[in-house]
């Protein structure tokens, strides 16, 4: 078997308080404590194989964070298997986490005081990292990542970009076998998730590196992943190839033409009616009903075109729909 | 002046809302309390007076010194001293009071509330477990509340006037823990000023810290009367006054230099 | 488990140069610290002019009380500092300690490592200076024993206070915000041992031998070095105990914090 991550029947409940504020809902809470039960991960199950790019995707609240912090040793499931690399995350942590590296986006795990470098030096020790291969990562990944103007800057005075570049490499100064990235490009500008994007790429590459990406950025998980498991609830919705999800649920498709010359009747069969725009003319097309190279062959055959445009819809704007309108969600 | 008495009242309220941080601030203050007045006891071995302080006056001098920590703030606050260091000082000055009005009517909210939820509540828990003195006329009763509100002005200029070194060095916390420090030192608050040495007393007398915690304190248990009673109100209202003025001036060279650095 | 200890030196070291960057404000710091702790010393050695003892303590003993409580309380609270509620409660809160259970070290040594205040170093100098002014007052008659025992003490009072932080520490997994109560005993549990443990209500001095055993940490010692007679009655071995009663201190201290972190991980933040 080479499934590195097996996840079997996951679940984990949280006890919410009722408690009502101020100090007699403290008294209160101390004679009766009334409680809410929150199923945060209800049923989840799925295994990875070693060196899998995975997207892990949902709405708010799905219980992405929790499956995460289940995953990474922080958090005791109530009920359910684990097996990570052959370890049970939360038990024998220690031996755990050095085969693990983690970024989270909203907070740095490095030391806030330190400089970049010395942050990275803690970890040859903490990690038992061999002294020639820190060095050998270290300048790998600083050249890649072109840390080299800020080694030495203290990490709170780093930008956003520059401070999840240097989470990366810190998560990954060990060579861990898998990698969870919380989202990694949360706050960051084009250029700069690009970069990130690369990196990931690379690694993953070199390395065979397990990762699970954890993001709301779908152009992420477009450029990234090939598998994807959808989450909501709590449970698993979807786990199979992006591409599969998309052609299920993939809304229209527009073409934009532009003819060489004014027709007057530019209505197709089995097409909706075009719509003009100036000079252009769109049409807006369901491509289970109809391919968009049929529509091309059917443009071309009948009209001279002096341009054509196609535009499929963002993957974010189908994986918001499936959120919004519970398009996975058992009818 | 509506302002300042809508400010007062906003204060105040606010200030209830800070329900379990005076429970947990009540119960320090009992604990240390406890301390002092067993450190008292145990001083004063059976003596019925010392230098003109009584036993149960001591005693009663340490629950009203503890009873007016809050409402006298006598640790000392850097709350205007964090609004120049973040930058809302900028947007405070733009009210339609001046900054020491401003801060006068907030503090005085939160003194209000205080007076009763750390003061006299203090002073009720205290009576569990010590004997208690208190004034034994209605006049006495009047002198001692305006000892104790001279006492709170002289306090807030004070205040006020550490903060605002924060005008001129980045490191006002430090000298804020000097300057309170010194004030609580000199003031009484450690041990009545009866009871260290004359030379030492004397020396604090020179300095506006005993109109805060040892005049006011002293008036109430009677300890003063007469040409001297009057002499020991007339010189809080001078301290007042004092560090009132200066802290005016001070606060006008801090915003001419606030303006030259442009905030 | 060198690798541990350099790790820990590491991770202290780092804060004391951040701390020490600014040599001068460091330096007036340490400096302001110690005098302005010292001026409660003061307070006391002046009023102590007018009475001259305390239920038969004169002030270079209370010196000897005020000294090692002083020195230890703020030996702890660099130490320890890591646990402190003030400081731990951001840790919990802002998900740092998350950071801390993600790496392949011992928690509790990362704890210890998290946080340290070199500041502190100005009341352990004032602490040591009353001590020495008790040395010169009083007439210690100084064996081999009482010399090998006085650090022994020291040590005891640093645990005990410690374990008392620990626990204070430990009640954030529950309540996220510090609690008061924790201040009460380690602030005024020092104040408390400055003097001498018989002039308090009977029912602190019972508290302060069954609860929290202070009075085995500074007052039993003392009456032994500067050979006062006990007032209360004790057992002979009484001043003997400080190192015991610190260890079963810190050993319920830490089972405590190992189960707080068994609540952390099932409930987490």
């Amino acid at each position: 078997m080479s499934n590195i991550i097996r996840v079997a029947n996951l679940v984990k409940i949280f006890r919410v308080s009722n408690r009502q504020p101020g100090w007699f809902g403290l008294v209160r809470n101390l004679i009766s404590a009334e409680y809410r039960e929150v199923r945060a991960v209800d049923g989840i199950n799925f295994n990875l194989e070693r060196g899998e790019l995975v997207g892990y995707l949902g709405p708010n609240g799905a219980g992405k964070s929790t499956t995460l912090k289940i995953l990474t040793g922080l958090l005791v499931p109530t009920s359910g298997e684990v097996q990570v690399d052959g370890y049970i995350p939360w038990k024998n942590r220690s031996a755990y986490v050095s085969r693990v590296g983690a970024v989270f986006g909203q907070r740095t795990t490095l030391w806030w005081d330190l400089p970049v470098i010395d942050s990275f030096d803690l970890l040859q020790p903490m990690y038992r990292i061999p002294p020639q291969r820190f060095r050998q990562n270290l300048k790998e990944f600083t050249e890649i990542l072109e840390l080299g103007p800020f080694l030495n800057t203290p990490v709170r005075s780093l930008s956003l970009g520059q401070r999840m570049r240097a989470d990366l490499v810190a998560a990954l100064m060990h060579d861990p076998p898998l990698l969870f990235l919380d989202e990694p490009t949360i706050g960051l500008d084009v250029v700069a998730k690009e970069r990130i994007r690369q990196f990931i790429q690379y690694i993953h590459q070199k390395q065979s590196t397990t990762i699970i990406l954890t993001t709301h950025d779908l152009s992420d998980v477009e450029k990234l992943c090939e598998r994807v498991i959808i989450l909501d609830l709590g449970k698993v919705l979807y786990d199979g190839s992006l591409s599969q999800l998309t052609a299920r649920f993939e809304g229209n498709r527009t073409m934009v033409v532009t003819f060489a010359e004014d027709y007057r009747d530019i209505n197709l069969p089995g097409v909706p009616l075009p719509q003009r725009q100036g000079e252009r003319v769109v049409y807006t097309f369901d491509p289970r009903q109809i391919s968009s190279s049929e529509l091309v062959e059917q443009l071309l055959g009948r009209y001279r075109v002096a341009d054509l445009e196609l535009h499929r819809p963002e993957i974010g704007e189908t994986i918001r729909r499936i959120y919004e309108e519970k398009l996975l969600h058992l009818k | 002046m509506q302002f300042f008495w809508r400010l007062v009242s906003v204060s105040f309220r606010q200030e209830t809302t800070y329900r379990t941080a005076m429970w947990a601030g009540l119960a320090t203050n009992l604990f240390f309390g406890l301390l002092k007045a067993a450190l008292i006891t145990a001083l004063y071995a059976g003596k019925g007076e010392v230098n003109a302080l009584s036993f149960g006056g001591a005693i009663t001098f340490v629950g009203l010194t503890q009873a007016l920590i809050a409402f006298h703030r006598l640790f000392g606050s850097t709350d205007l001293m964090t609004t120049v260091y973040s930058g809302q000082v900028a947007t405070d000055l733009l009210r339609p009071v001046g900054l020491y009005p401003f801060w006068m009517a907030r503090e005085l909210g939160r003194s209000l509330f205080n007076l009763m939820g750390r003061g006299i509540l203090y002073m009720v828990f205290f009576r569990m477990f010590f004997p208690l003195q208190f004034p034994c006329s209605l006049l006495q009763w009047m002198t001692f509340m305006i000892s104790v509100s001279l006492a709170w002005f002289v306090s807030f200029s004070w205040n006020f006037l550490v903060n605002l070194v924060s005008f001129w060095t980045t490191d006002g916390r430090g000298v804020a823990r000097i300057a309170y420090t010194l004030s609580q030192f000199l003031s009484g608050f450690i041990m009545p000023l009866a009871l260290l040495p004359d030379w030492f007393s004397r020396l604090c007398s020179w300095t506006p810290f005993p109109a805060i915690v040892n005049t006011p304190v002293e008036v109430y248990l009677g300890m003063h009367h007469g040409s001297e009673l009057i002499w020991l109100l007339v010189l809080q209202v001078v301290w007042f006054l004092v560090l009132a003025g200066v802290g005016h001036l001070v606060l006008q060279a801090g915003l001419r230099r606030l303006v030259i650095q442009g905030g | 488990m060198l690798r541990l200890l350099l790790i820990y030196i590491k991770l202290l070291s780092i804060q004391i140069r951040s701390q020490m960057q600014y040599r001068v404000s460091f330096l007036l710091e340490v400096i302001s610290t110690a005098l302005l702790n010292g001026m409660y010393f003061a307070s006391l050695a002046l009023v102590l002019e007018r009475f001259g003892q305390i239920a038969g303590w004169k002030l270079g003993e209370i010196a000897f009380l005020a000294g090692m409580a002083e020195t230890s309380f703020a030996t702890m609270d660099m130490l320890f500092s890591g646990f402190d509620p003030d400081g731990f409660s951001p840790m919990v809160r802002l998900g740092r300690f998350d950071q801390i259970l993600l790496r392949p070290i011992n928690i509790t040594l990362q704890v210890f490592g998290s946080r340290f205040i070199i500041r502190r170093l100005g009341r352990i100098l004032e602490g040591v200076t009353i001590l020495v002014i008790s040395f010169a007052l009083t007439d210690i008659q100084w064996t081999i024993g009482k010399m090998l025992y006085l650090p022994v003490v020291f040590i005891s009072q640093v645990i005990a206070m410690g374990s008392l932080f620990v626990v204070g520490g430990t009640l954030i997994f529950w309540t996220v915000q510090p609690i008061e109560a924790v201040n009460i005993v380690t602030y005024g549990g020092t104040e408390l041992m400055t003097y001498p443990m018989n002039i308090y209500p009977g029912w602190i001095q019972r508290f302060f031998t069954y609860v929290i055993p202070f009075v085995f940490m500074n007052f039993y010692p003392a009456l032994y070095f500067l050979n006062k007679p006990d007032p209360l009655n004790f057992p002979s071995f009484a001043p003997f105990l400080s190192p015991f009663a610190a260890l079963s201190m810190l050993l319920l201290a830490m089972v405590f914090w190992r189960f707080g972190i068994n609540h952390y991980q099932s409930t987490g933040s």
